[in-house]
Formats: C-alpha cells, sequence, structure tokens
C-alpha cells in the first residue's frame, strides 16, 4: 500500500501534512505543488475536498474525502495594479484581508460575500456568494476577469486575463464559479475593482404586511436613484426594506427626499439604517435549516411572506436572491414552496439541514444536465474533486 | 457537395423555401464584415422555429456536416465564414420578440432580431439594452451572443455576457438545452457564461432572455481636445481615479479625426487626440461628475472643451465615432482594423511602440479607440496595388496584437478571434490553457461540426493569414457603421 503521508510529504514538506479524521490534510505552498498532489490524487483514485476557511463545507451533499486540500498557504494578494483598477489574489486569501489591502488605494472587489473575516477567494468563487452590493456591480460573474486553475490530472491553466475586456477564448472562469470545486481548483483569481464611494446612506422602510413595502422595492428598482445595495427583510415583527445610496452629499440629500416620498405613497416612513443591517443575511444560517432561492424581483414579497408563514425569516438581496432560515419542524413543507418557486422560474437550494431531515439539496435537475456531466467527466474523468457534492451527483 | 438525400432532408427541415443551394444565392453568404476571407457553402437554410432549427442541425448530426450560423453577418473576425463543405443556418427568419416583462426588466427574443429593435421595443417604458456594437442598427441578437459584442458604452454596463440570463440552444449533437435561467444563481453550472463569446463554436442559439436597463435620467457628451494621446490617455486616468465611471471614453487620433470629419462632419475640433466623454445617471449626479471632469481634462492641457449641446449634436459626436472605420477609406485604399486589448496605463507606452513599428514599415496607422477599457482599434493603413504591401500590412497589425499580449493583454476585446486571429490566441494562451478550452468544446461538440477550424490555432498551419478589411456591403451602402 503507498504511504500517501509520504508521497504528499515528498510534494509540500512533513510538516504541512497531518491526519485529519480519517483522512489526510495536505498544505501546498503553490499552484505546482497543488498540481502535483492531484496528479498524485487521481493516480491513487482519492476523493479531494478543497478547504479555505471552512465556512460553507456543509453546503451541497457531503462528501467524504480522503485528502482535504488545505488553501491557507496561498493567501497573498499578488498584484494591485490599481491604476488599471485590476488585482491577482490567491485563493486562500480571505476576503477581508484582500479588501483590505485593496483599501489602500480606495478600492474594493465590490461584493459583500458572507463572513468575509474567515471566508476565501477560493470558497465565495466555488460557492458564488455575494451580497446585496451585486444590485450595482453585478456578481463574481461579472467581475472576475482571468483565474489559475488546477484540474484533476494535474492541468494547469490560465483562463481570462487581466484587462476587463477580452473575448479571447471561452469565458472558463464563468464555469468555475458556483462549480463548488467540481472542476478544478482556483488557485489566484483577477477581479475587476471599483473605487470604493466616499459618501453613502442606508435607509430603512419597515412594515407589518409584506404588500407595501413589496411595491417600494420594485419602486425603487426602477426610479432614478444611484443605488447600490437592496435588500428585503422578512422576520418575526413584519418587513424590512434596506437601501444604500452612493453619490456625491448633494445629490444624497435629494435622493434622499426622493426615497421619502416614495414610502409616503404608501403611508410608509423612511428611517435611516446602521451599517449593521447589511449583515443581517449571517443571522439566518445559524437556523436548522437554510435555504438559498432565487426568483424574479416581482416575486419576491409574495415568497418572502410564503417564508414567514412556514415560521421562517428571510434575506433577499439584489433584486432576488434570498437567504432563508427555518426551525426544522418547517422542513416537511419546503418541497411545496421549492415546486412554487420553480414554477415561477426560480429555485430552491438546500444549504443546510439537521442530518435526519434528508431534502434534496439542488431541486430539479434542468435540462442541461447530461452536458454538465460530460464537462465534469472531461475535466475530472476519476471524479476525485468533490465527488457527489454538487448536482445530480456530480 | 451534398448529396441529394441530404439536401432533401434539409428541405424536409425547413421546406423549400428555406433552403437555398443556387451558386449565385449562395455567394451572398461567402463572408462576413471581414470580406477578405471568402468561402461559398453547400447549401444554406432559413429556418423559421426552434423546431426546425432543431431538425436541421440533427441533419447535420447524423451525417456530419459542419455548420456556422449567421444573423447579419457583421462580424469582423470571420466568425461566420463558411465551410465550403458545409451549411451555412441564417437566422434572418426567427425574428420574433417573445416576451417583454417591464417589472423584471427582461425581454426574450429570437437570435434573429437586431439589437437596436430590442432597445426600440422598449423605448417607451424608459428602458434599453445596453450593448451597443456599432453594427446596431443592422447586427442580430444571436451574432451578439456568439461574439459577446461591446461597443462604447460598455465601459459602464458591460458586456453582452452582463446581459444575457437565459438561452435556448441546439446543441451539435441536434439536442435542445435551456442554459441560465431567468432569475440569477441557478443550480449547476454556469453553461450560459461559456456559450456566450463561444462564436458558435457550442452549438446554435434560438432565443434567449436578456436584461434591460432603465433608461437614464440625463446623459452629457464633452468633447475635449488635446495636443498628444499621451495626455488625453492621462486625463482618462485621471477620470478613473477620481472614482467617475463615464458611460464611455473614447480617443481619436489627427488622422481618425480628419477621416471621421471628412465622412460626417461632426464638428470635431482639429487636434492631435480628441477625447469623448459620457456621463449619464441621476441628473444632479451627471452635473458635478461632469464639472470635475472638465476640471481634469483642463489640468492635463485640453485648449477646448465643450458639450455637445442638444441631443442632435450629442448623436451626431457618436455618428462621427462610429464612423471612424469606414471613414478610413478615404485616408487609405485599402486598411486593416485590429482589436487589441492593453491595460489602461500602458496606453502611451504602446501608442509610441506602435507609432515606431508603423515607421520603420512606413505604413501609417491610425488610432481609434474605447480608451476606458484600454481597447485599441489600430487602422494599419496600406495600398495592395503595391507589391508586398498588403503583407507587411498584415505582418504590422499581427505584431501590434503581439505587442497587447506582451503587455498584459489581449488580441481581442470584441471582435471576436475567428477565423483571422486564430494563430495569435496561440500566443496569447500556452497549450494546456487551449487544451482545456477544448475539454469544453469537445463536451458541447464531441464531433467537430459547430463552427469547426475557428477560434483555435491550427497546427497544421505554420503562418496566419489574417484578412484585409474591406467594407460590408451594407457598410458601403451606409446601412451600418463599424467600430
Amino acid at each position: 500500500m503507498l504511504d500517501m503521508s509520504g508521497a504528499l510529504a515528498a510534494i509540500v514538506g512533513p510538516e504541512y501534512v497531518r491526519g485529519l479524521g480519517g483522512a489526510v490534510a495536505v498544505a501546498p505552498g503553490n499552484t505546482e505543488e497543488i498540481a502535483a498532489v492531484l496528479r498524485l490524487a487521481q493516480e491513487n483514485h482519492l476523493a479531494v475536498v478543497e478547504c479555505g476557511g471552512g465556512t460553507k463545507q456543509g453546503w451541497g451533499y457531503p462528501v467524504a474525502p480522503a485528502l482535504v486540500l488545505e488553501m491557507h498557504r496561498l493567501s497573498t494578494l499578488r498584484e494591485h495594479t490599481w491604476q488599471d483598477m485590476t488585482c491577482t489574489v490567491e485563493a486562500g486569501c480571505t476576503w477581508a484581508a484582500m479588501q483590505s489591502g485593496l483599501a489602500q488605494h480606495g478600492q474594493f472587489v465590490a461584493v459583500d460575500p458572507l463572513w468575509p473575516d474567515r471566508a476565501t477567494v477560493g470558497g465565495i468563487v466555488a460557492t458564488n456568494d455575494s451580497g446585496a452590493l451585486r444590485q450595482r456591480y453585478g456578481g463574481l460573474r461579472d467581475l472576475i476577469i482571468g483565474m489559475t486553475i488546477v484540474l484533476a490530472d494535474g492541468t494547469i491553466a490560465h483562463t481570462g486575463g487581466k484587462v476587463v475586456k477580452n473575448v479571447a477564448g471561452y469565458d472558463l472562469h464563468k464555469l468555475m464559479i458556483g462549480a463548488f470545486g467540481t472542476l478544478g481548483v482556483v488557485t489566484s483569481v483577477n477581479f475587476r475593482l471599483h473605487s470604493i464611494p466616499r459618501f453613502m446612506q442606508s435607509f430603512t422602510v419597515s412594515a407589518k404586511s409584506v404588500e407595501p413595502v413589496g411595491r417600494v422595492m420594485l419602486a425603487m428598482l426602477h426610479a432614478q436613484l444611484s443605488t447600490v445595495a437592496i435588500q428585503l427583510r422578512g422576520g418575526v415583527d413584519g418587513f424590512d426594506l434596506d437601501i444604500q445610496l452612493a453619490s456625491l452629499p448633494e445629490v444624497l440629500a435629494t435622493q434622499a427626499g426622493a426615497l421619502e416620498m416614495l414610502a409616503q405613497s404608501e403611508g410608509l416612513r423612511l428611517r435611516a439604517a446602521a451599517d449593521e443591517v447589511w449583515n443581517a443575511r449571517q443571522g439566518q444560517l445559524s437556523a436548522d435549516v437554510v435555504c438559498k432561492g432565487t426568483m424574479l424581483p416581482s416575486e419576491i414579497a409574495r415568497f418572502a411572506a410564503r417564508v414567514r408563514g412556514l415560521s421562517g425569516e428571510s434575506v433577499t438581496q439584489a433584486g432576488g436572491i434570498m437567504i432563508a432560515g427555518f426551525p426544522a419542524a418547517a422542513a416537511g413543507q419546503l418541497p411545496q414552496l421549492r415546486r412554487e418557486l420553480e414554477e415561477a422560474s426560480g429555485s430552491w437550494m438546500v444549504l443546510k439541514q439537521p442530518a435526519e431531515t434528508k431534502l434534496d439539496c439542488w431541486g430539479t435537475l434542468p435540462d442541461s444536465l447530461p452536458l454538465m456531466r460530460e464537462i465534469k467527466r472531461r475535466f475530472d474523468p476519476e471524479r476525485i474533486l468533490n465527488p457527489g457534492r454538487f448536482l445530480g451527483g456530480i | 457537395m451534398l448529396s441529394a438525400d441530404i439536401l432533401m432532408e434539409l428541405r424536409n427541415a425547413v421546406g423549400a423555401e428555406g433552403l437555398i443551394v443556387e451558386r449565385n444565392q449562395l455567394q451572398t453568404y461567402e463572408c462576413d464584415g471581414l470580406a477578405a476571407l471568402r468561402s461559398v457553402p453547400a447549401a444554406v437554410v432559413l429556418p423559421r422555429t426552434t423546431a426546425q432549427l432543431q431538425a436541421v442541425i440533427g441533419v447535420c448530426a447524423r451525417h456530419h456536416i459542419p455548420f456556422v450560423g449567421r444573423g447579419a453577418g457583421t462580424g469582423l473576425s470571420g466568425g461566420a465564414l463558411p465551410d465550403d463543405r458545409g451549411i451555412v443556418i441564417s437566422f434572418a427568419r426567427m425574428t420574433k420578440i417573445l416576451a417583454t416583462d417591464i417589472p423584471n426588466q427582461r425581454i426574450t427574443v429570437e437570435a434573429g432580431v437586431i439589437n437596436a429593435h430590442v432597445t426600440q421595443r422598449v423605448t417607451p417604458m424608459g428602458h434599453f439594452y445596453a450593448p451597443d456594437p456599432s453594427s446596431q442598427t443592422v447586427c442580430t441578437i444571436g451574432g451578439n451572443v456568439a461574439e459577446n459584442s461591446g461597443g462604447a458604452h460598455c465601459l459602464k454596463y458591460g458586456f453582452t455576457t452582463n446581459h444575457v440570463l437565459a438561452l435556448e440552444v441546439v446543441l451539435p449533437t441536434g439536442e435542445l438545452v435551456h442554459l441560465g435561467s431567468p432569475t440569477l444563481d441557478a443550480p449547476g453550472y454556469d453553461l450560459a457564461g461559456v456559450f456566450v463569446g463561444s462564436e458558435g463554436t457550442l452549438g446554435a442559439a434560438s432565443s434567449m432572455t436578456l436584461r434591460i436597463v432603465r433608461r437614464p435620467e440625463t446623459v452629457q457628451v464633452l468633447l475635449a481636445a488635446f495636443d498628444s494621446i499621451s495626455a488625453a490617455g492621462h486625463a482618462v486616468s485621471d477620470i478613473i481615479a477620481a472614482s467617475i465611471l463615464p458611460a464611455a471614453m473614447e480617443i481619436m487620433d489627427r488622422l481618425a479625426i480628419q477621416a471621421a470629419e471628412a465622412a460626417v462632419h461632426p464638428h470635431y475640433p482639429e487636434c492631435e487626440a480628441l477625447l469623448l466623454v459620457e456621463v449619464d445617471g441621476p441628473a444632479a449626479e451627471v452635473d458635478l461628475h461632469m464639472k470635475q471632469v472638465r476640471e481634469l481634462c483642463q489640468a492635463n492641457g485640453a485648449w477646448e472643451d465643450r458639450l455637445a449641446e442638444s441631443e442632435q449634436e450629442r448623436m451626431l459626436v457618436w455618428k462621427g465615432r462610429k464612423a471612424a472605420f469606414a471613414a478610413a477609406g478615404r485616408l487609405s485604399p485599402d486598411y486593416i482594423v485590429q482589436d487589441g486589448v492593453i491595460p489602461r496605463t500602458k496606453l502611451p507606452l504602446v501608442l509610441e511602440q506602435v507609432a515606431e513599428m508603423a515607421a520603420a514599415t512606413g505604413l501609417r496607422v491610425c488610432n481609434v479607440f474605447h480608451a476606458g477599457d484600454g481597447n485599441l482599434h489600430p487602422l494599419v493603413l496600406y495600398d495592395r496595388s503595391i507589391p508586398g504591401q498588403e503583407e507587411v500590412a498584415i505582418d504590422l497589425s499581427m505584431r501590434i496584437l503581439h505587442l497587447c499580449v506582451d503587455h498584459g493583454g489581449s488580441i481581442t476585446g470584441e471582435h471576436g478571434v475567428g477565423r483571422e486571429k486564430q494563430q495569435a490566441l496561440g500566443y496569447m494562451y500556452s497549450e494546456p490553457d487551449l487544451d482545456t478550452m477544448q475539454r469544453v468544446r469537445c463536451s458541447f461538440d464531441p464531433e467537430n461540426i459547430s463552427n469547426p477550424d475557428k477560434v483555435f490555432p491550427r497546427p497544421r498551419l505554420c503562418g496566419e493569414k489574417t484578412g484585409k478589411y474591406s467594407p460590408h456591403p451594407l457598410e458601403t451602402a451606409g446601412v451600418a457603421e463599424f467600430f
């Protein structure tokens, strides 16, 4: 039998290999070492789980790894060409560390993910996390301009580049975003950057019932406002709509007035919001059952009310991405909620659930599943990367 | 040549009136906007429905016939160039707008719908479709999806890929699949993201759901005149550094200004470098930002800066800019238009090197570019009637692309690789990079029939022959203008 630890130690050095439960954890120091580790894993048919901050390891179906690929040694913000507003960052860098580096020149990657202090670039990319800022800046697929990836057979490939405008070849990096690490290991990412807005203001509109808040939200989406973030929260006390504006101080004053009028037209009051409201999503993640729903903007109010009716709480951001938390007792109702969402062109993913609940994680499989399986087969023929974690058993 | 049996199958798929086999009619389809490369297809089919499209591709799959989709044929890299053993699938009859959903800012269209018609449909409701390639009055959404088209306003609004939510696609195997979703973040791989910009090599899209955008409250366009490209380039960098994101920032050099002036009389100032800056958004914000933009232009030595006063004048300013390619015909009998991208800050350095390279060959290079995102469109001017000059011009244009790659850029920002830049793709990406792309390609198209021999370098060819730019028939007729 192969001495796995010994073979890994020969690649990364003995101090970076350790036992972890029934698996071996290995912490490579660079892309080439990751390639060598994956080649070894493929030759020996070892299931590999990539791990950054470990904040979202429970998402998707569980995998029993033989090898845990720890990414924390690839943690450098390698390049920040601030004049060009681009950067290259290694996948194991935490989101907060990257942002604090970029902030030295007043710039940022315009995404506000969950747990930025612990979550890493690689994990956020793998799960395609985003936040309320998506309203203005788009998601990861709109902000990532290149990547370095390692395939299961050790092939090191670069995709995209360091310029924002580039149509040469396929956008392979889009394939890696939200793939849950099933196609390859992302080792570095090139981002398009934005300037951190200098003047911002957040407001909240609240009501007991969802309808007036929902109407104000739709009106705001269509209004001539400098909106950067928007979210609808639904909880025990009713519904709250948060909106963040960013512009010059003179303009903010005018726009706040316009917002006030919008709220008043529904008989509601606009009030200043604390910055913490933008972390509200994290509060849902401690619930027994946590789900991510996607829906059209016009359906947000309806489904926020549905979640409330099932004793759940929700935060829906950026025109239709909901995170909802439920008590375990509500689990039986969720397949029906999923059907309703899917009928309305949406989707419903179960991110977290008690072991005994056994809800299907991913929902109705798309007609493109055979194509997805074929891509998986060509990228990872031995199925060593996060096997079974993704939809359809990928 | 296709056998009588195969032609019968195609006729059964689209009806007799949807199949073209007459040689003189086929010639209409022998090239796209890169008219130097020509090849007559064996047949052209014009499906009217997704079912017909699926039937056609089914025939191709069964008999291993190469196919290429074609919208308006305005592409500039030979992407719609036919294979002489294969068929062209024209989308000229799939032109329906299927659904408009203003509250959710979405619209669903068939692939043959013209870009500008999308905006026209939603204008009364205060919206527009943002990607605006200069050929937008004739080019189709299907072609935009294949090429991931940009346009002057993608600096702020993004490219086609940022605006396509969902696609209905017939795979090269003949299967119909749905990629993406009208909602964000549908579970599964982002196949819509890979399909957009794949230049027809992964199948044919029959319809797509697009994001439409609220029309801005105010639009202002500034014309600023500088004594050097480098000064104009610095102004661009300063504007970006001041946290202003204009809708568009374009630079034209003296030659380009002269050409545009002669063609459409946009009343540009006579100068070494003209910078056009368009700022849009809420009125109060636009006023303040434009004030800052003007200050920054003046600080960088702009000796004239004026706002286009009316909607009419603004249209004229853009017409001049968009006419720049076609207008180059007034400067030189022949020219090649290129499409390199560099990091914005390399602009002065690269342009200096391009000028040196041009001087060494004795050829003139005219520069028009999307300065905000570093997308250069150098026009290499030459005269084909002088022996050897075409080869020199082609060589120069390829060396300019290599220079862009050397400075950390790309060989194409919006025109695509197509047939024209296949070898240059091999300069930009290594073998493992290309091999990884091939894995995707083979997943979609295992038999290699969907627009084969495009995009990827062909090792069996040692040199690359780029095409000289000659105006598309639509362009000479004044129907369309190209970047």
